[in-house]
């Protein structure tokens, strides 16, 4: 009897405690420490802040489909008296969103619905996204921002230009890019000697250092038989061929050669090349350095492409220069003399390979060099690289991280991938870009943000439609022949290396215009882009003028202003005593080198468009860094007489 | 019966103490890669810093120098000169307060040289934020040097 109560006693405590454990165990979880600290450390602020109610707290973002507890340990997020208190209870810095609206991980990633700080960061096993680090969150952005240029995220915007630049849609599937232009290699054959070629394909950086031409890493061999296999293409787009070099013109004594090659000199630089072409790293960005382009192509291909460059390399944004028959002798000549790498040894005479051609196509193929150029009608190898639509889901057991030791995750891995495109497998085919770390990351953080998730459309920001503005006519084929896209946009289409044209007529004086393109000076002294030389001629001025004059208007800022002198002497006063322009702008030959001179800027601009401008400039242009200063009428009345005063 | 209590037991203090494993590693590893960086220069720069170097860089460097230091390539043009952000004293004088007061209503509206622009009505409130938080850092990166 006395044993079977003394099992029952037994028993008893044993249920009671096992029953207690769970409860127990609930009790002990580490976010109920961390909400009573939360509670002592905010009643000794000086601030009042309300204590929280002890239990597991969530957000729910309905939309997005997720549900995050991290506020139950993160609960300060809105008290800004807790911007530098330590974590987890410092409060979020202003961002653009409510996370009560869109909860946590959406942005950040990481485990929503946990509750411990190891499973809720996603450090742990199985579970593949983890919280991003710092540098990486951006990719968020990306998920619901798909425009190009998202200002308020400056490396995802940085990365998306990249990817863009590099034209990566050449080998792997991307949504949202365009493609890029690209440099046909046909009749290569005939444009540059192979001593060059077979350097430029080991190498290309060693050549260019800005090139977007990625290295292979091509063997010494392989380098050879891709060199002879492209200089057997020797006949240009559309059957061009090149014209010889009019022998009338070509040099014959020295002397004659020197003058020649003067005047080559005074146009080269009349033409400004280098606003696009740098020579040896020093000048514009836009195009390829000229600082040893001598011993790359051959004079005749200079000679004819200086001429017609659209009939050799078609969509090239290169202008066609006005020059007369002896003055594009003079420039190649100039070119020819001038540019040459001295340094560059001919490559010992080899005996080429029987099978060159096929061994050279194979390899043609096999880096996939038709999906960026183009060459003998060759077939783009569709999306030759992996898809990286949805390369921000990509499992870590998909990854083969090799033998690199870093910490195993997917913006690690990309970043390294990036650094080194081989690093995790030698026989690996994607070429190496030479990014600098901070452009490696930039990229990895455009990439991570293209995800399946299921957000709504209406939550996504979706990029504009490309332009359709194409210019007709006399003007259009202006536009086409000089290339003016390659710097201005028009209407949403074009680069802007240059101005926005599309409301030039409204800001200029067409008088002003005219004698802009006989002599093109520059606005901005610190500028090195500046407007080249097209050397038009009177009739052609006249057409882009008139063409302007129609199209590239709006009425609403056309305003006619009086000049007063009271007025003038009272814009004086507010430019240089209350507003500083000077500090940015130069009037009188003095001031700063920030915005355009004012000198003359009264028989440049239209006083409509300077109202306009001071009242809004963002609403004239949305990248200007001008400060608004939200002038008055009569302020913005008085600087406009003034500067138009200045003539 | 008793043998399974007593596994209950066990596994129920097992499963307590899995918690925390391997914090530390993970941690570590996380600050590594973000100090790594693109900003390895500053001491774990915030979310503010972050974006108010974006800002800074775009409108204050031109005068103010890229590292604060007032030394901008237009700063020649100008007279008072800028103001030097890694200046300690004067830094240290200067509360947040007065510095957004001094991006809002340029020198205009502090009684300072009007060669400072007012950007209250160009920057965002966001962006005065940020650009006031990067500001205060280049000032605090040089006094732990």
């Amino acid at each position: 009897m006395n044993t079977g109560r003394t099992y029952f006693a037994i028993w008893s405590v044993a249920l009671l405690v096992v029953l207690a454990i769970s409860p127990l165990k609930d009790f002990f979880r580490e976010w109920r420490w961390y909400q009573y600290e939360y509670n002592s450390l905010t009643s000794e602020l000086p601030q009042r802040i309300k204590p929280a109610d002890i239990g597991i707290k969530q957000i729910w973002a309905r939309q997005l489909d997720r549900v995050d507890r991290c506020v139950t340990c993160h609960l300060g997020l809105k008290e800004k008296a807790l911007s530098e208190s330590r974590q987890p209870f410092r409060a979020h810095p202003q961002i653009h969103h409510e996370y009560e609206e869109f909860g946590c991980t959406i942005c950040h990633e990481g485990q929503g619905p946990a509750t411990t700080f190891e499973e809720s960061v996603g450090r742990v096993e199985y579970w593949d996204k983890p919280i991003f680090p710092k540098d990486y969150m951006e990719a968020s952005c990306g998920r619901c921002h798909k425009e190009p240029n998202v200002p308020q995220a400056p490396i995802l915007t940085m990365g998306r230009k990249i990817i863009e630049e590099s034209n990566c849609i050449g080998c792997h599937k991307l949504e949202g890019f365009d493609r890029q232009w690209v440099p046909s290699l046909d009749g290569i054959g005939s444009k540059v000697n192979r001593n060059w070629l077979v350097r430029w394909l080991k190498n290309p950086k060693s050549y260019f250092a800005k090139t977007r031409m990625p290295n292979f890493f091509l063997s010494d061999e392989e380098a050879h038989l891709l060199a002879d296999f492209l200089m057997t293409f020797t006949s240009f787009p559309s059957n061009a061929h090149l014209e010889p070099i009019p022998e009338h013109l070509g040099a014959v004594s020295t002397s004659a050669r020197d003058k020649l090659v003067e005047l080559g000199s005074t146009r080269f630089r009349e033409a400004r090349c280098i606003s696009c072409h740098p020579i040896n790293g020093k000048g514009g960005y836009v195009a390829t350095d000229l600082g040893k382009v001598a011993s790359k192509v051959s004079p005749q291909w200079l000679y004819n492409y200086l001429k017609s460059p659209k009939r050799l390399q078609p969509g090239v944004e290169m202008p066609r220069y006005r020059l007369k028959e002896n003055e594009l002798v003079a420039v190649a000549a100039y070119i020819g003399s001038e540019f040459v790498d001295y340094e560059m040894e001919e490559l010992p005479a080899q005996t080429p390979d029987p099978a060159y051609y096929e061994k050279g196509l194979a390899l043609y193929k096999k880096y996939n060099c038709s999906g960026c150029h183009e060459l003998g009608g060759m077939k783009k190898a569709e999306e030759m690289g992996p898809d990286l639509t949805t390369v921000g889901d990509k499992k870590l057991y998909e990854i083969d991280f090799g033998n690199v030791s870093i910490e195993h995750t997917l913006p690690l891995y990309l970043f390294a991938k990036l650094k080194d495109p081989r690093a995790f497998l030698a026989s690996m085919k994607m070429p190496k870009y030479e990014f600098t770390d901070e452009e490696s990351r930039a990229v990895a953080v455009a990439l991570l943000g293209n995800t399946r998730d299921a957000i709504p459309v209406e939550l996504k920001v979706f990029p504009k439609p490309p332009s359709t503005y194409s210019p007709q006519g006399e003007f259009g084929k202006l536009v086409d022949d000089l290339a003016c896209f390659g710097c201005h946009t028009m209407f949403g289409r074009g680069r802007l290396v240059g101005t926005d044209l599309t409301r030039e007529s409204s800001q200029a004086q067409s008088e002003w215009i005219k004698t802009y393109f006989k002599i093109p000076y520059s606005l901005r002294p610190i500028l090195t882009e500046r407007m080249p030389n097209l050397f038009l001629a009177e009739s052609e001025i006249q057409v882009i003028v008139d063409y302007m004059e129609r199209v590239f208007i709006v009425d609403s800022l056309a305003q006619g202003i009086h000049i007063v002198q009271t007025k003038v002497s009272e814009g004086r006063n507010l430019f240089f005593e209350k507003y500083g322009c000077q500090a940015c702008h130069q009037v009188y030959l003095k001031g700063g080198y920030v915005g355009p001179a004012l000198d003359k800027v009264g028989s440049r601009l239209k006083p409509g468009w300077i109202i306009h401008w001071l009242k809004n400039p963002q609403a004239l242009n949305p990248e200007s860094i001008e400060p608004n200063n939200n002038m008055t009428i009569a302020e913005v009345e008085a600087i406009t007489a003034f500067l138009m005063s200045l003539k | 019966m008793r043998t399974l209590i007593v596994a209950c037991l066990i596994h129920s203090l097992i499963a307590c103490s899995d918690n925390g494993k391997d914090t530390t590693v993970a941690r570590d590893s996380v600050q590594v890669a973000v100090e790594s960086g693109l900003h390895a220069e500053l001491p774990s720069p915030t979310y503010e810093q972050r974006q108010g170097r974006h800002v800074y860089v775009k409108y204050c460097a031109v005068c103010h120098g890229t590292e604060g230091k007032g030394d901008g390539f237009n700063a020649f043009n100008l007279d008072p000169k800028p103001r030097d952000f890694t200046d300690v004293r004067y830094m240290d004088a200067v509360s947040d307060a007065r510095l957004m007061e001094t991006i809002i209503q340029g020198g205009r509206g502090v009684n300072k040289s009007v060669l400072m622009p007012s950007w209250g009505g160009r920057l965002t409130t966001s962006e005065q934020t940020y650009v006031t938080a990067y500001v205060r850092s280049l000032g605090k990166l040089m006094e732990s040097h």
